[in-house]
């Protein structure tokens, strides 16, 4: 009889159906050592190599500028009032966008002849890119604000209608048999049955469009302003300043991450009975 | 060799996740061409069971030995038929079919020989060329049990295979089991909640107890074939292994 | 039976006739606000007439924005299919590559998930500033914003794959490399599209935006020169060519996908 104590060599097994999982605290963990070596290794170019920091710099001098900028004004205000602006800017366009976008896609997605209406025009408008609005914008709404929400908003319609398109058609027959078994009437049959089950698709779009949003703000901050995040990156851009571009894209990115968790737990909130919400 | 040589030898199998003790030492055999049943309560590590017994995990201690060898997937003729449907939705039928014979690198000509036999045992020609997506949830089951026993597989292992159909289709694919496993002479470990399937099919029982999982009792199965499910032989089995669950 | 049959495609019919007459009106109402009832400036909202007399002009008329249609179409896709298709040859072996490696799972993601963060159109500021106002620059732009679309989708196509499936290929003895080839790949295909169709629409919005900021041809260019020109117009035609081309790429996009996914529902 054979030994048992053959012990085979362990193959690395591929990481997906590894065994041992990752637990939560090791990936913190390893995020964080891996964020640390990036950094160090970035600092270590910028002194190290010669022209690296000239073209890119370091995360001191990112860092340095942050904190300045906090107190001292780029332009005509400091970073956090400049953030400000952004934030209004997209709030207010994404929420224009959000409500027109959701009704206009339920509807379309529910009713085969708001369907056959809409989507003519929809179809020709979807594939335009919400940075290509940029000119037609200016000259209807002008330079100011106006163009901005227009944009943010169309770029937030267009996912938000698409969704909420998807959601309503995925709605089951099945449901939809029972309820009209049941005597519903077409509003209760909306009201009741097709939307409830399109809410975790419309979030999905919900939560895609703010993402969205904080990429477009760049396209609407390029609309002549003094003002906001996107301008400061523009403004490095202008003057040849990747330091500033380089703050103003961490501060996006973060803001960007925090409206993402904030829109995920208002999420959980509104739709808990669904796989989404887990 | 004989008819009551041991195919299947495990000893003092233990399996922890971490801190979580799932399997505590378990040692049974398993005789060439039996038809073993475990049953057991829900959650009480089944599928880390035959995953351990495959190697698929690997095992905190103890030893799994095929014909008195340690057990090596890529040596050992096993298969594995899981209570999800695991057909391979980007495969066809026939592709199905094909796909083992194609991993333990058969020549072409015996791949298609082979798959043709067992899709006509298992009465799947006609679907070949579908797409597991046209299929119902039987044929697709189907398809899994051809993909498995074209390789003619020396240990066949089961989980909860019939779970999620109707009684009637259970019925009808345990029969059409028991004939394929007839005609093969293929060992079977077969693990079910069912307790009914379970002294339907089996030729003996291990009964298991509650995390960490360990053998509670063995009980033999030895009555004729095809069996009667009304007959007091069987009630008298079933309800023996129910007694024996009820404990905890 | 038949007549269930006969009604749906007299339904199908009707709303083909109604999306028709809906699309009339809309040119209908557009026309009478601007030629017939003059509300509008030119300026902001041309006629359609206008509209399609100027697309059809500018596949000769280079003013004023110095080239023809097509030779800004062109100039568009040359850039955006060099960036797209390098973007697609790094990110789809890369992301299968983290998925599949522990190792790499464990560190290089994390650094990952800090950049897809950033902004799509973050990059342009970026590459133009290392590189200069230039066609490698605009290249690079769509390679990173590609890039980081398609590595995702297809490092999550990977991690989805159901481990069931793995199980299987493994008892019959397969090997790491037939796990990966055999049954990670072909299930992660569909995710693997799902990143390039997504890759495809930004790098595509990407062009637009780097022309528009720096350029001297290209549709981006086309309609960023004509706003300061005050040619509504041809702002138009361009606006609707880079949706038409959009969803040309998309189109040839399908095809692939539909070649090579395989079973789906």
């Amino acid at each position: 009889m054979a030994t048992s104590n053959n012990i085979k060599k362990k193959k690395t097994k591929p990481a997906i159906i590894s065994e041992d999982q990752i637990t939560k605290k090791q990936s913190t963990l390893y995020a964080f050592i891996s964020f640390a070596v990036v950094v160090v290794l970035w600092q270590l170019a910028v002194l190290f190599l010669p022209n690296f920091g000239n073209i890119f710099p370091g995360p001191y001098d990112v860092v340095a500028l942050m904190i300045k900028i906090v107190k001292e004004p780029v332009g005509r205000l400091t970073l956090f009032a400049h953030l400000g602006w952004t934030l209004k800017r997209i709030f207010i366009g994404y929420i224009i966008g959000a409500v027109i976008g959701v009704i206009t896609g339920l509807a379309m997605g529910t009713s085969k002849l708001a369907n056959a209406i809409i989507s003519p025009v929809f179809e020709i408008l979807r594939p335009i890119p919400a940075i290509a609005w940029v000119p037609m914008a200016i000259l209807w709404f002008g330079l100011g604000e106006a163009s901005k929400y227009f944009i943010i908003g169309f770029s937030t319609f267009v996912i938000c209608a698409l969704n909420s398109i998807a959601g309503a058609r995925a709605t089951s027959e099945k449901l939809k048999g029972a309820a009209r078994m049941l005597g519903a009437s077409e509003r209760q049959l909306f009201s009741k049955i097709i939307l409830p089950s399109s809410v975790p698709q419309i979030f999905a779009g919900l939560q895609i469009s703010l993402s969205a949003s904080c990429s477009t703000i760049l396209a609407a901050e390029m609309v002549r302003s003094e003002e906001g995040a996107g301008w400061l990156i523009l403004r490095g851009m202008n003057t040849g300043n990747m330091t500033l571009v380089l703050v103003g894209l961490i501060v996006i990115s973060v803001t960007g991450l925090i409206l993402a968790t904030v829109m995920r737990a208002i999420e959980r909130k509104a739709i808990s009975w669904s796989f989404r919400g887990k | 060799m004989g008819q009551d040589s041991i195919k299947l030898e495990v000893k003092n199998m233990t399996k922890k996740f971490g801190d979580l003790h799932v399997l505590d030492d378990i040692t049974f055999n398993v005789k060439k061409g039996e038809f073993l049943c475990i049953v057991g309560p829900t959650g009480c590590g089944k599928t880390t069971f035959l995953n351990c017994l495959t190697h698929i995990y690997e095992t905190t201690e103890g030893s799994i030995l095929l014909d008195g060898e340690e057990v090596d997937l890529e040596k050992h003729n096993i298969a594995y038929i899981l209570q999800e449907y695991s057909a391979y939705p980007w495969l066809t039928v026939q592709e199905n079919i094909q796909f083992g014979l194609e991993i333990k690198g058969y020549p072409k000509d015996e791949i298609i020989k082979k798959a043709e036999a067992t899709m006509k045992l298992v009465g799947l020609e006609r679907f070949k060329d579908y797409y597991p997506n046209k299929l119902s949830t039987s044929m697709l089951q189907r398809v899994v049990i051809a993909r498995t026993f074209a390789t003619d597989p020396e240990l066949l292992l089961m989980d909860e295979p019939y779970g999620q159909l109707d009684i009637e289709l259970r019925f009808r694919l345990e029969d059409e089991l028991i004939r394929i496993w007839q005609e093969t002479d293929t060992t079977v470990i077969f693990i079910t909640h069912n307790i009914e399937e379970a002294v339907y099919l089996a030729e003996r029982i291990l009964v298991l107890t509650n995390k960490p999982t360990t053998i509670k009792e063995e009980v033999l199965c030895d009555l004729p074939r095809p069996r009667d499910v009304t007959s007091p032989e069987f009630i008298k089995i079933r309800d023996k292994v129910t007694e024996l669950i009820k404990w905890w | 039976m038949k007549l269930s049959k006969m009604k749906k495609k007299n339904n199908k019919v009707k709303y083909i006739l109604i999306s028709i007459i809906s699309f009339t009106v809309f040119l209908i109402i557009w026309y009478m606000v601007t030629d017939v009832f003059k509300l509008v400036k030119p300026i902001s909202l041309p006629s359609p007439v206008k509209v399609l007399e100027s697309f059809i002009n500018k596949f000769t008329v280079k003013r004023p924005d110095g080239s023809t249609l097509q030779a800004h179409v062109l100039s568009s896709l040359r850039i955006v299919l060099t960036g797209y298709i390098a973007g697609s040859i790094v990110g789809v072996p890369l992301g299968i590559f983290m998925a599949w490696n522990r190792k790499a799972d464990m560190f290089i993601r994390p650094v990952f998930d800090w950049f897809r963060s950033v902004p799509g159109m973050g990059w342009i500021p970026v590459m133009i500033l290392i590189f200069g106002i230039n066609i490698a620059s605009k290249a690079a732009i769509v390679f990173a914003i590609s890039f980081v679309a398609i590595l995702i989708n297809s490092y999550s196509g990977i991690k989805n794959t159901n481990p069931v499936h793995m199980w299987v290929a493994q008892t019959f003895g397969a090997s790491n490399k037939q796990l990966l080839f055999r049954v990670a790949i072909p299930s992660a295909l569909p995710h693997i599209f799902t990143g390039l169709r997504q890759g495809l629409n930004q790098a595509w919005a990407s062009v637009v935006a780097a022309e528009m900021i720096g350029s001297n041809r290209g549709l981006g260019y086309m309609i960023q020169m004509n706003r300061e020109n005050s040619r509504a117009d041809l702002i138009i035609v361009g606006m609707l060519s880079i949706g038409l081309v959009g969803t040309i790429l998309s189109f040839v996009l399908q095809k692939f996908e539909d070649k090579y996914v395989r079973g789906r529902h």
